[in-house]
């Protein structure tokens, strides 16, 4: 049976809604460093718990092992949790769904899907912020003492790690659901978003970008909903929370009022270091077939850095991959746009010449197959492309 | 909690005695009427396909040598246009994409990735070229994939062709540490076997 580490005492429902923030509330004291809780507490159950999963996590092929990144993100999470520092360890995770989570023993896994969807180090830290702030409470400890008061730990992770047994993305899906019984309460998450924001603009970084964290996920969300698809699974909270849109104007209005001399975003710092993942992150991004979703992420992109290339070509695949009535217009178009752009992938010419080939366009097909043959003559399926042009031209 | 009745069926029928797998004689094999397969040796048939194994969901047979996380033989047979190659794991988000005919082998490994990734294994294109599908053209391919459940990294080989429309492809997947060579020299004369019948 598969188990998952992220289950219980994380914060699986990462920014759940709460609402209210007053500036009195900002006012917040870092408590002293934890030490290890006696074995056979329940805290130090939970422990034990999180600990075994973090030996699981750790052996994990989708650990992402870059130490320039990790170090990056570290610093950040770092600067954040203060003195707390030591008592934590970062987790890189190669999934493409937007998820931070910080277990009660100091794992802090950061998801792929998270990493390709932050604009800026700001935001990254108003997330990972947000998690410490949960650490920090020891939510995780309360909401364990909460659960055992009204039923047994053992059977709630056992119905949790029996929906997670189907081992995909779906019932992964599925437990956040479940995970409604053991995630944070409102209360908790409201605890949590004031000292993420406090911790960020702490740290010099712009307080702002809280609220664009649920801008612009809400943008995603509605992307999906205007392209029909189904967004029953998108993301439980904004079905579930309405009070997303009025969470992102009260952040965005405290930032303003409170911290008026904290700008920092970050932004270029937070590019050069994804930089070198980022085909990958995008390549796992448009393969989830939340097209609506994407293309949204896609946009924000873009609009923030208009010759990118990259993020151009990915736009394309998005729309070839859907497929629907129309979209092999709109990919040629992303396409071609693309090979105007800067840092634009050698692929851009395959898919080009792929989705020539389908409209009949056979002699541009064949120039941008050859354009790809001459960038990447060693591409894994050069063979196939080399007969495509044999029989393209015979 | 969708998997349970599964699970309690699987459980029942282990309980009866009654067969997950079928022995599958050596010699000439036909699968669903139309695909025909020659092996020289013996295989396993995993017969309880609901359990939707991860690397071949809705696959018209999967064959094993010792058992199916270890090594598994996957028959797709004549998927047609506007259907899906497999079809969904229970509880997956993602909607698969469907065949088209006129698909280049590139955009049929596409499919075959979207397929083994449902549940959030990473999937590698090694190589893919231009083959013989029995007697047919058709293509080949290499690739690798980590299973999300174990983090065991796969290696796999797939042949198939497009045939009047319909797409047949066999793909063996195995862990690549000893799994996948100690079965490559059955695989490869049994994928060479491939007929297409009532053509």
């Amino acid at each position: 049976m598969q188990r998952r580490p992220f289950l219980l005492g994380c914060g699986c429902l990462a920014f759940a809604a709460a609402a209210g923030v007053h500036a009195d509330e900002y006012d917040y004291q870092v408590p002293p460093r934890f030490s290890r809780p006696d074995p056979s507490s329940d805290e130090g159950g939970l422990w034990a718990f999180m600990d075994r999963e973090e030996q699981r996590l750790k052996r994990s092929s989708f650990v992402i092992r870059d130490p320039a990144l990790h170090d990056y993100v570290n610093r950040i999470a770092c600067r954040l949790a203060g003195d707390h520092c030591p008592e934590m360890r970062v987790y890189l995770v190669r999934t493409p769904y937007f998820n931070a989570s910080m277990a009660p023993n100091g794992m802090m896994q950061v998801w792929s899907g998270l990493l390709v969807r932050m604009q800026n180090e700001g935001q990254l830290a108003a997330v990972l912020g947000h998690e410490i702030g949960h650490y920090l409470q020891r939510h995780s400890v309360e909401r364990l003492r909460d659960i055992k008061s009204r039923s047994s730990f053992a059977q709630i992770v056992g119905i949790a790690l029996g929906v997670a047994g189907g081992g995909n993305l779906g019932a992964l899906a599925q437990v956040g659901i479940l995970a409604g019984g053991l995630a944070y309460g409102r209360d908790q998450e409201r605890e949590a978003d004031r000292i993420g924001i406090a911790l960020m603009a702490r740290n010099g970084y712009a307080p702002a970008e809280a609220g664009r964290v649920w801008g612009q996920l809400l943008e995603e969300y509605e992307g999906a909903k205007a392209a029909g698809e189904d967004v029953s699974t998108t993301n439980i909270l904004f079905a579930s929370h309405p009070p997303a849109e009025e969470r992102r104007e009260v952040l965005a209005a405290a930032a303003k009022r409170d911290w008026p001399g904290a700008e920092r975003t970050g932004a270029d710092e937070y590019r050069a270091a994804l930089a070198s993942h980022r085909m990958g992150f995008l390549y796992d991004e448009v393969r989830r077939r939340r097209f609506g979703e994407s293309l949204v992420l896609f946009d924000r992109l873009l609009k923030a850095s208009p010759r990118d290339g990259q993020v151009q070509y990915f736009k394309g695949e998005a729309y070839r991959l859907r497929g629907r009535e129309g979209d092999t217009k709109l990919a040629l178009e992303a396409y071609r746009a693309a090979l105007e752009m800067d840092n634009t992938p050698p692929e851009v010419h395959r898919s080009l010449g792929t989705v020539l080939r389908q409209t009949g366009e056979d002699a541009e097909a064949t120039r941008a197959f050859q354009r790809f043959l001459e960038l990447k003559p060693d591409a894994e399926d050069a063979e196939l492309i080399r007969s495509y042009l044999t029989g393209s031209q015979s | 909690m969708r998997l349970t009745p599964w699970l309690a069926a699987a459980a029942l029928c282990t309980l009866a005695g009654c067969a997950q797998m079928v022995k599958v004689e050596s010699g000439q094999v036909t699968i669903k009427d139309t695909l025909s397969v020659t092996t020289a040796s013996a295989w396993n048939r995993f017969d309880l396909p609901q359990l939707n194994l991860s690397v071949a969901p809705g696959a018209a047979e999967i064959w094993t040598q010792d058992g199916v996380t270890l090594d598994a033989l996957a028959f797709f047979v004549g998927v047609s246009q506007g259907e899906t190659l497999g079809k969904a794991m229970p509880g997956s988000t993602k909607k698969l994409p469907q065949f088209r005919s006129a698909m280049t082998p590139g955009e049929i490994v596409e499919l075959y990735e979207q397929m083994v990734t449902q549940d959030g294994s990473a999937f590698a294109l090694k190589r893919v070229a231009p083959g013989r599908f029995g007697e047919q053209p058709g293509f080949r391919f290499e690739h690798t994939i980590t299973r999300k459940s174990d983090s065991v990294l796969l290696k796999g080989v797939g042949q198939g062709a497009v045939v009047k429309g319909k797409l047949y492809l066999v793909v063996f997947t195995a862990p690549s540490i000893y799994y996948y060579e100690r079965h490559l020299p059955q695989v490869e004369p049994l994928m060479a076997s491939a007929r297409i019948r009532a053509l």
